[in-house]
């Protein structure tokens, strides 16, 4: 086989030159396929990331109906003080809160006021610790029962649909990449067969000579593994340099924000889309390599 | 050599091409096939080398059973088998020099020996000047000699033709038929069914003629025969 490496590399070579558009067409459906793929590995190992970061939050933030006095809110707050499991409890009132916004957006406060009615559309809020990350759930649904309070909200909420919101982007990441990556296997095993077609009184004549169907099969198996291999080596690069740009551009913007930098992951993830492109290639041209070569 | 046995060919569309046919051809013959358009001529040289498999019979080379024979056997029959067609089936991007070792290329001769034996055969069927050629550049009887020098490239034991002068003026027809007498005088078996009367008379070999899918006549130093 290795006497006629230079053939089928020659071949390979010149079925490509003899479609460009389609192969074209080929690699790019491998490299969008792959660059979804890739995008949704990042993304989902980072919404993993951040529920285990806002699990491990000790907090639960609770807000006082509106009708309660400046006196009762306060003994709300030395009561909650009491409840078991709770570390400390700090307050923010409606007029700090109206305060801060003011800041954020750069108004006074009785003109904000005024824009949005005469009242202060905040309400008190009170910011429970909790000593235990276990407790956080139990306390918060006891604290839900208050009368005191109209709304309660913790980490776990946030984290539950975090998850249900990303298992609904795992099957749908899933689908996108599926039919993607069929797309390509399908215009990949065209591609294929155009060069079988094209080149079929080349091989009428190699099979009477005697060539084997394992040698005239090889510069097409090659060529499809090839389209492959390009299509997952531009979606390689294309999702290593876009996700350290990311990565940057998140940390320095949205710092708050955990981002997964894990070279492990980062290399298993590149090498996997090359793989994967390769495997595309594969199956592309031995569905269009099956039949033709039985006679 | 050569056997067929009780062989019929039906074509998937009926049309009943051999109808029991028994032939022996022995090693080192040259054999005419002979006989009206439609006869069956070109069915029985594609059983030698395998395009087809017959319907009924058996077809056997040198104890090989072709019907029996299982796929991945096949390239290995034609290794030992050279084609010449009517129409050369030539490939027209390449060269004299690439059409012949293409046959030695594809069934993985190292390098060197391909390009010592290719111009070996290459002068052999005397186009030595015309090795850089493409086929458009060459007369018809060049391009048949180029489609002899990759038959006979593997020392095949057999050397099936399907009308080689088909296409060629009768001198031209004789520098192929010198050059089959030339293989076939160094040993190789030769199958060449033809319409040309003047060449099978005056070569006085052996003749079978078809009819209608079965042997009419068989002949040692026969004649063309169907004279008017
Ligand atoms: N591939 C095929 N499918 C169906 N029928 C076929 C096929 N090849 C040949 N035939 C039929 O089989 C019969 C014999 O054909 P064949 O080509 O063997 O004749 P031939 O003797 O070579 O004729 P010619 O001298 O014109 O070349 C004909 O009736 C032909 O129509
Ligand atoms: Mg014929």
């Amino acid at each position: 086989m290795f006497n006629s490496s230079g053939y089928i590399f020659r071949e390979t070579f010149n079925s490509m030159r003899r479609n460009p558009w389609l192969s074209l067409a080929s690699v790019i459906t491998v490299m969008v396929s792959l660059v979804i793929l890739g995008y949704s590995i990042f993304f989902l190992a980072n919404t993993a990331n951040m529920a285990k970061s806002f699990e491990s939050e000790l907090e639960i933030g609770a807000f006082v109906q509106m009708s309660y006095t400046p006196e009762e809110v306060q003994d709300l707050k030395s009561q909650i003080e009491q409840m078991p499991g709770v570390e400390s409890v700090s307050l923010v009132t409606k007029e700090q809160a109206l305060e801060d916004f003011g800041k954020t957006i750069g108004g006074t406060q009785s003109s904000i006021v005024a824009d949005v009615g005469g009242t202060n559309p905040f309400p008190d809020k009170l910011t429970v610790k909790v000593t235990d990350p276990q407790n956080v759930k139990t306390l918060a649904q006891s604290l839900e029962t208050n009368p005191g309070l109209y709304k309660v909200r913790y980490g776990q909420e946030f984290v539950d649909q975090l998850l249900k919101f990303t298992q609904w982007l795992r099957w749908i990441g899933f689908g996108v990449v599926a039919a993607f990556g069929a797309a390509a296997v399908v215009l990949i095993s065209i591609n294929v067969k155009i060069n079988v077609f094209s080149r079929r009184k080349e091989i009428q004549i190699m099979k009477l000579v005697g060539a084997s169907n394992g040698f005239i099969r090889w510069p097409f198996l090659i060529e499809g593994l090839a389209l492959g291999l390009v299509g997952g080596t531009l979606a390689a690069i294309i999702v290593g340099v876009g996700y350290n740009w990311i990565t940057v551009y998140v940390q320095s913007t949205l710092t708050f924000l955990p981002v997964v930098q894990n070279q492990v992951l980062f290399r298993q993830v590149t090498l996997g889309l090359l793989l994967a492109g390769m495997a595309m290639g594969a199956i592309g041209s031995v569905f269009s390599l099956q039949k033709f070569l039985r006679a | 050599m050569i056997q067929l046995t009780n062989v019929s060919k039906i074509y998937s569309n009926g049309a009943r091409a051999l109808v029991d046919v028994n032939l022996k051809i022995g090693k080192g013959n040259f054999v005419f096939l002979v006989g009206p358009s439609g006869a069956g001529k070109s069915t029985l040289i594609k059983l030698l080398y395998r395009e087809e498999i017959p319907t009924r019979g058996q077809v056997q080379i040198n104890s090989r059973n072709l019907v029996r024979m299982k796929e991945r056997e096949v390239p290995y029959l034609r290794r030992s088998i050279g084609v010449i067609f009517q129409d050369f089936k030539l490939l027209p991007n390449k060269t004299v020099f690439e059409n012949v070792a293409f046959a030695l290329e594809v069934i993985g001769v190292p390098k060197r020996e391909v390009r010592s034996r290719t111009l070996a055969t290459i002068d052999l069927v005397g186009l030595k000047a015309k090795e850089k050629a493409y086929p458009h550049e060459l007369s018809g009887g060049e391009q048949q000699r180029v489609c002899v020098a990759r038959a006979i490239i593997n020392n095949p034991a057999l050397l099936v033709a399907d009308e080689p002068t088909g296409n060629l003026d009768p001198d031209t027809a004789w520098d192929i038929m010198d050059l089959l007498y030339e293989i076939n005088k160094r040993g190789t078996t030769v199958v060449m069914a033809t319409h040309a009367r003047a060449i099978v008379n005056k070569m006085q070999k052996r003749v079978i003629a078809i009819e209608n899918g079965r042997v009419a006549r068989d002949e040692e130093q026969g004649g063309y025969g169907y004279d008017v």
